[in-house]
């Protein structure tokens, strides 16, 4: 047993990998910028000075957008591409300003890999513009990024890498000229370019091993690995708070939520299941079963805002004003003693609760339902039954067990239908959860929030799906796992 | 239980019990479950509300005879990109006119005998096209000739007008005369009574007429959603229970991936991320992400059937892998997609409509989600009620044909 679940956590790996690759591609290809809009203007405010040109860089490299998404195809840029992005640089064939900046942005993500080819253009381009600009891009193509510049506590061998890569940097941006400055003073600075170049040559000629590694690593995604292996998943784009230690604090929120109304969804749904498996066909069957149906097809919210617009304290029918109208507690919640703040809780937990309830609870009563009948007519009950036992035990300890079978397997498939559900409900209901965040953060683009609210649900999910197959072993004994 | 037993008797009178196909069996069997028969009746009906919308709610009459003598307004606004700019209006639109066509076609095919599967969906497809052809502003970079826009006349304005001046036009407008975009901020959050048989929403517009075109959304967006990821989870499925080796372990992977992502997640999320939404890409994203049912369905399936003799045969006589794999196996693979089709049709509504309440769908199309959002923030009871008793309806009324169908395709129920 424990070597299966071992195994199993093994194989979850892939399977999570697969899946933070698929949320990860999703997120990055899709159109749009990270950070909304908050990023457009930066954008737009870029065209304007250096000074937000350099806080818009700081921004790109500091979540990793300088890279390409999954595979580093900036291994094959040949010149013909820099050339291009020079030319829009320089304004050619009715490049638009939003040109330019793209082109520039480019040639500063594409970095290190077109500083060869920046050189070359510079030395040999015919057209003085595209020389100066290859000039002014090769300060920007030829920074050398600090190693881990965010890391806490940085060692002493960090420290000092940094601070020569700082320096050299500082003196690259210095090597510049005005697009008016008279020939001698270009010739001049390019002549240091080239000096530059001749001495850190070797660094833009990598081997092949180097490149291999970094048509992997140099990426995006690789990046996002590598922070989610020291369990970092970023800070909110829109905060600015470490991502994972909000989602934990939420998650308090949407678990107690899901857990409640999954224990109560089974706890209702069986004896139900089972009462109108054993009377079967009886009014009370086609009756319970008509009324399942019906629970089953009524949409989350719907049923939410009908609970809000009867049961709630803003409810048209003033005697029906039962519970509070939403949130997780009561604003005075603080000064209440421990026992009272329970009660307070579980005050404002009802309704969410029941909202969240209902619809796996229709789905596992008409399970439990189904998965009985199937049973109930086999040979061993029949047997059961001809010893003479009371029909008492016949179902409850002998066909119940078989029958939970289907019901089992369900949790795996409700665990992401509740999930899911729970945006929903935490709209509605106005509890501060981990659905309720992952909206906010869609509305505003904040990638690493939707990256790691999606990996830690599926995550749960995962979870769910082995709970449920251990469950499957502790039901029917007839499967042993090795 | 034999099979005979099961037989009904007009199909033993008729002398032919083995010509009772394998679908016509399911059809005898569907017809004795009352509800399903009942859903299916209303599905059909609520296409047909869906196409006769502007009949019942539309600002422009039918008839008009004025100055000009007798006109149709409403004929023309039907495909007047001024006033139905969305596709899904004028493929419904297009249905209205073509109806007649439509129903004499597919009497005459029924004559011929040939109104199968395969007449319907020759008509369906054709209407398909034909929607196709209307739709875009240009072909390929040409001006599109049925692409036809005209100036918007307000035939209610005139004709009070007329009034006045003592020489009223004949007019016969539908019985509710109003476009379901349109707005009047006098109006807002109007309770129902009088004309207004289901009040106004915040922007003053009849929730009634919302109601009614929000039909042809939902509809549209249950069948092409489904219709998106049944081809996909049939092509993948099929692969990879036929082909098996490293197409199984590599679709096997996919599926087990997509099936862990909480799939209504994932669709917030790109339905947020695409700027501009149309309701087309909230169709495609939900028939993108959903696939994974139906791929592991069709896939059990073809483990199980390749193997059969039929399909062997099949390979023996040297037939391309294709068509034993879409030709021979799949119709025999099709009865539980068919299935799990019918509640996807349900799901994929309620996905379209959660979306539309959480305030990411199409704001340019009258969805019923959004109408209920209203309802939730203004917490007005015809609000609420509307919209949300009209997804019941459509949700319970799919659900109720998907177990008819799941019902009559198991055979350990078949009585």
């Amino acid at each position: 047993m424990r070597a299966y679940v071992l195994k199993r956590l093994l194989l979850m790996i892939p399977t999570f990998f697969g899946i933070s690759l698929v949320v990860f591609l999703v997120l990055n290809l899709a159109p749009g910028h990270p950070g909304g809009s908050q990023l457009a203007s930066d954008l737009a405010a870029s065209v304007k000075g250096a000074a937000t040109d350099e806080s818009h860089r700081i921004f790109r490299e500091q979540f990793g957008l300088d890279r390409p998404v999954l595979l580093n195809t900036y291994l094959w840029l040949d010149r013909e591409d820099v050339a291009r992005a020079l030319a829009d640089m320089a304004g050619h064939e009715g490049a638009t300003a939003a040109d330019r900046i793209r082109a520039q942005q480019q040639i500063e993500d594409w970095g290190r890999w077109a500083v060869p080819h920046l050189v070359a253009e510079m030395n040999q381009s015919q057209e003085p513009l595209i020389r100066d600009v290859a000039v002014y891009t090769l300060r920007l193509a030829s920074r050398r990024p600090l190693v881990d510049p965010f890391a806490p506590r940085p060692t002493p061998e960090q420290r000092a890498e940094n601070q020569r890569r700082n320096a050299e940097n500082e003196q690259v941006r210095s090597m510049r000229y005005a697009l008016d400055a008279p020939e001698a003073e270009k010739e001049r600075v390019i002549g240091e370019w080239n000096a530059w170049y001749a001495e850190a040559k070797p660094r833009f000629q990598p081997s092949g091993v180097d490149k291999l590694a970094s048509f992997f690593l140099e990426t995006r995604f690789a990046r996002y690995w590598a922070n989610l292996l020291r369990l970092d998943f970023g800070v909110s784009l829109v905060t600015r708070e470490p991502v994972l230690e909000t989602l934990i604090g939420k998650l308090r929120y949407s678990l107690s939520l899901s857990i409640t109304s999954l224990l109560l969804g089974y706890l209702i749904a069986l004896p139900i299941g089972i009462y109108s498996a054993v009377d079967k066909d009886s009014f009370a069957d086609r009756s319970v079963t008509v009324f399942l149906f019906m629970l089953y097809s009524l949409p989350t919210f719907f049923v939410g805002t009908l609970l809000l617009f009867w049961f709630s304290e803003g409810s048209s029918v003033p005697w029906l004003r039962w519970f509070p109208i939403g949130g997780w507690q009561s604003p005075e919640a603080g000064e209440l003693t421990s026992l009272a703040q329970m009660r307070d809780v579980t005050w404002h937990l009802v309704l969410p609760v029941l909202c969240m309830t209902y619809g796996s609870f229709a789905a596992l009563s008409r399970y439990m339902r189904t998965g009985l009948l199937g049973v109930i007519s086999s040979d061993y009950v029949r047997t059961a039954r001809a010893k003479g036992l009371p029909e008492r035990r016949v179902i409850l300890s002998h066909a119940v067990r078989n029958g939970l079978l289907p019901v089992i397997t369900l949790l795996a498939g409700l665990l992401p239908a509740i999930l899911g559900g729970s945006v929903i409900v935490e709209v509605i209901f106005d509890v501060p959860g981990m659905g309720r965040w992952l909206i906010e953060s869609i509305y505003q683009r904040d990638y690493n929030v939707i990256m790691a609210t999606q990996l830690l649900s599926t995550l749960l999910v995962l979870f769910g799906i082995l709970v449920s197959d251990l469950g499957y072993a502790l039901v029917d004994p007839r499967i042993r796992y090795q | 239980m034999s099979a005979a037993q099961e037989l009904p008797l007009e199909a033993l009178e008729a002398g032919a019990p083995d010509r009772l196909s394998y679908w016509a069996l399911v059809r005898v069997q569907f017809g004795k479950n009352r509800p399903a028969v009942w859903g299916l009746w209303s599905v059909v009906g609520l296409f047909v509300l869906a196409t006769a919308a502007p009949l019942i709610a539309m600002d422009k009459p039918f008839l008009w005879i004025g100055e000009e003598g007798l006109e149709s307004p409403l004929l023309g606004a039907l495909f007047n990109r001024l006033i139905f700019e969305n596709g899904v209006d004028i493929f419904f639109n297009l249905l209205l006119v073509l109806s007649p066509l439509y129903l004499l076609a597919a009497v005459a095919l029924r004559r011929a005998g040939r109104f199968g599967v395969r007449g319907a969906g020759a008509l369906v497809a054709a209407h398909l096209a034909l929607t196709t052809l209307v739709v875009p502003e240009t072909w390929f970079g040409l001006e599109n000739p049925l692409h036809h826009e005209a100036p918007v006349v307000d035939y209610r304005a005139r004709q009070v007008e007329l009034e006045k001046a003592g020489e009223p036009a004949t007019a016969l407008f539908p019985p509710r005369r109003i476009h379901y975009r349109e707005t009047d901020p006098e109006r807002s959050v109007q309770p129902p009574g009088g004309s207004l048989w289901l009040g106004t929403d915040v922007e003053g517009r009849d929730v009634f007429v919302r109601m009614l075109y929000g039909t042809r959304i939902s509809l549209t967006i249950g069948v092409v959603a489904v219709g998106i990821y049944v081809w996909i989870g049939v092509v993948l499925g099929a692969l990879a229970g036929y082909l098996g080796g490293w197409w199984d372990v590599i679709i096997s992977r996919l599926i087990e991936v997509m099936i862990c992502i909480p799939s209504f997640f994932l669709i917030l999320t790109l339905v947020a991320l695409v700027e501009d939404r149309s309701i087309f890409q909230v169709m495609v994203i939900i028939g993108v992400t959903s696939w994974t049912g139906v791929a592991r369905l069709v896939r059990a399936e073809f483990l199980q059937q390749r193997e059969l003799e039929y399909a062997l045969a099949a390979r023996a006589l040297g037939l391309p892998r294709w068509r034993v794999i879409f030709r021979h196996i799949l119709p025999n693979a099709l009865g539980p997609v068919l299935v799990s089709a019918t509640f996807g049709v349900a799901s994929a509504i309620l996905i379209e409509s959660s979306l539309a309440f959480l305030g990411l769908g199409d704001p340019s199309v009258p969805s019923w989600g959004e109408t209920l959002n209203v309802g939730r923030l203004e917490m007005k009871y015809w609000l609420i009620f509307a919209p949300g008793l009209a997804i019941f309806f459509v949700v319970s009324v799919f659900n109720l044909v998907g177990e008819g169908l799941r019902d009559a395709l198991d055979p350990k129920l078949r009585t």
